[in-house]
């Protein structure tokens, strides 16, 4: 998955003179987080809801000297890092956790097109582990050789079930760990048919029904 | 709304819904699934001399298209075409076909019937006739507007809900299968005047993946979907206590008109399909606190729906029996008839326990118990924690709160 596929767009972007009582204002009513600052259609910089409440307060981080009725260009972080649409992710997502910033502007050929969170980076993260259809989890452990996940998932298929999404738990020199999402309420019944099959289930537990 | 409280309402007897047609289908040969289990409890409860005169009640015939108020219209020409055995262009897509919704013949007749049993047993409070009614039959939570899931094809509960509505009542819909209650959840996630309780294994765990706590409703619904995902393997205990600590808060704050209590039964240590571990005594303590819950908050209206029950006859139908003992306030033998157990073994060949309610000394406690219980402890709080304010928020307006725009 690419920025693209995640980025907020448009984006309010604000002028660099904007008085900074303005932007709280504007913050507030418009419940974002981040503003892109910028001039002429390019970004000079960034600001963040904290960094608006460290305005005139005594927070570590505030700026000193910088008043309320100041333009916002006074308190910006820049310059600012941004991503590209075709970006990977997960590279955003190791920028916004190395750097401690909790959203960048997208730009495209030195436009901005669109801002990228680190809540637009979990969202996307839900949706990869398959949240959404209807869904059963099956956790399986496989030797980690070729042909050994399609032949799980041709088994599947000929069980009756869609298969929702596929993540790699593990992946080790002779084992490989996956979590499947399959579109079955008989998670067990599966299990059962896949146990037969000679695969090892991890999710859900073997049981046994004691009888009274 | 309702009309106050009358005499003849509160000495008529409890309605039970039952026709032989709600027990003789099947989804196929050997499917979890099976319908016969309301015979099983209707003669359970026969056997037990619990079923008073008058009690049973017939389905009637649903309103024409009344369908079509929760499923989209060409899912339901879809299924009404598989059922008689016309062509369908990839009916997959319909969530039909599968592993565990196949096709089969008179489908939608069947499951007709079962939205019928619980619309009528509904009519039969709204119309002030009675104040309790049960559709065993009923309580296919997972079917979606347009597509079958989780063997459940139509949504009899969110048809019934409608039927409510329809009088200006206030629904508080409460689901204690294993199972998220999902389509109940979706069809009134905007709704400001029904209220969806969900406790359930795990979405983390257990199909079908949602029922997560951050699951709140939108718009005028916010605040009243609520949702406690519990830990595969939680006991009587830990169950009973986030009950305890959100049911009635939910309730008091939401304030129903009536109570729709899903009782899903596949929540019992020996069901196939689910990880929960409770017994039938721990079910028992359970519908008891519904229909206090439903005496303080609503003049004791309560339906109570069926669900999942996958050990059929050896839990579900003595779950249920249990849950319509509570339903007209009396108490079942301690012994289940050796006759019944003979004749109601289960699929696998085992034969159902004696014991009405399970035995606690029959099962060991679990061995992650305290830890468990810590878990849910906190997940019941945590619901709290997200809840309340918004409840106070409505409760101070007076008004459903809207959310902004974006
Ligand atoms: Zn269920």
């Amino acid at each position: 998955m690419l920025v693209r596929d995640i980025m907020t767009r448009p984006v309010v972007a604000i002028a660099p003179d904007m008085p900074i009582d303005d932007v709280i204002v504007l913050m507030g009513q418009r419940q974002l987080r981040h503003f892109p600052i910028a001039e002429d259609g390019r970004v000079v910089g960034i600001v963040s809801d904290r960094d608006l409440r460290t305005v005139g307060s005594a927070h570590p981080k505030s700026r000193p000297g910088v008043k309320g009725s100041d333009p916002v260009r006074d308190l910006m972080s820049a310059p600012v890092w941004t991503a590209h649409p075709l970006d990977p992710i997960d590279e955003v997502a190791s920028l916004l956790r190395a750097h401690a910033i909790g959203a960048m502007p997208v730009v495209e050929e030195e436009e901005m097109v669109g801002i990228v969170t680190s809540s637009d980076c979990l969202d996307a993260l839900i949706r990869m582990t398959g949240v959404g259809g209807a869904a059963t989890r099956i956790e399986v452990e496989l030797p980690n050789r070729p042909g050994e996940l399609a032949g799980l998932l041709t088994l599947i298929a000929e069980h009756g079930a869609d298969v929702a999404s596929v993540l790699t738990t593990r992946s080790e020199l002779d084992v490989a760990g996956f979590v499947l999402r399959v579109g079955t309420i008989d998670g067990r019944g599966l299990a059962l048919t896949l146990r037969e099959a000679g695969y090892e289930v991890t999710w859900p537990p073997e049981r046994t029904t004691e009888e009274a | 709304m309702t009309a106050g409280g009358s005499d003849t309402a509160a000495a008529a007897p409890a309605r039970f819904l039952y026709h032989p047609d709600l027990t003789r289908w099947s989804l196929s040969r050997e499917h979890p699934f099976r319908p016969d289990r309301l015979q099983a409890l209707y003669e359970l409860l026969t056997a037990w001399e619990l079923m008073p005169d008058g009690a049973v009640l017939a389905p009637s015939p649903l309103r024409a298209h009344e369908l079509e108020r929760v499923h989209d219209p060409e899912y339901v020409r879809a299924v009404r075409r598989l059922s008689r055995g016309d062509r369908v262009d990839d009916p997959r897509r319909f969530g039909l076909g599968t592993a565990d919704t196949p096709v089969f013949p008179g489908m939608h007749e069947a499951v007709r019937e079962v939205c019928a049993a619980s619309v009528t047993a509904i009519e039969a409070i709204l119309s002030g006739s009675t104040r309790r009614a049960a559709s065993f039959a009923g309580g296919l939570h997972h079917a979606q507007r347009d597509r079958a899931s989780g063997f459940c094809i139509y949504d009899d509960a969110s048809l019934a809900i409608h039927r409510a509505l329809d009088r200006g009542w206030r629904v508080a819909y409460l689901d204690l299968d294993a199972h998220h209650g999902d389509g109940v959840q979706q069809a009134f996630y905007e709704e400001g005047r029904v209220l969806t309780v969900s406790l359930h294994e795990s979405g983390r765990y257990l199909f079908p993946g949602t029922g997560h706590g951050y699951e709140l409703g939108t718009g005028a619904g916010r605040g009243w979907s609520v949702n406690v995902p519990l830990e595969p393997f939680t006991e009587d205990a830990a169950w009973l206590e986030a009950f305890d600590a959100v049911v009635p808060r939910a309730l008091a704050a939401f304030r129903p008109d009536l109570i729709v209590l899903q009782a899903g039964a596949d929540g019992h240590r020996d069901d196939p399909l689910a990880d929960l571990c409770l017994t039938v005594r721990g079910m028992h303590d359970a519908y008891r606190r519904v229909v206090e819950l439903a005496d303080r908050h609503c003049d004791g209206r309560l339906l109570i729906l069926g669900g999942g029950g996958y050990r059929p006859y050896a839990v579900a139908a003595r779950a249920w029996a249990q849950a319509w003992a509570a339903l007209i306030g009396r108490d079942t033998p301690e012994r289940v008839p050796d006759a019944w157990r003979e004749r109601w073994t289960e699929p696998d060949g085992t034969t159902p326990p004696a014991a009405a309610l399970d035995d606690p000394d029959r099962y060991p406690p679990q061995p992650r118990r305290a830890l468990i219980h810590g878990h849910v402890r906190a997940v019941a709080r945590r619901a709290l924690a997200r809840l309340e304010p918004i409840w106070a928020e409505t409760a101070v307006g007076a008004t459903p709160t809207q959310e902004g725009t974006a």
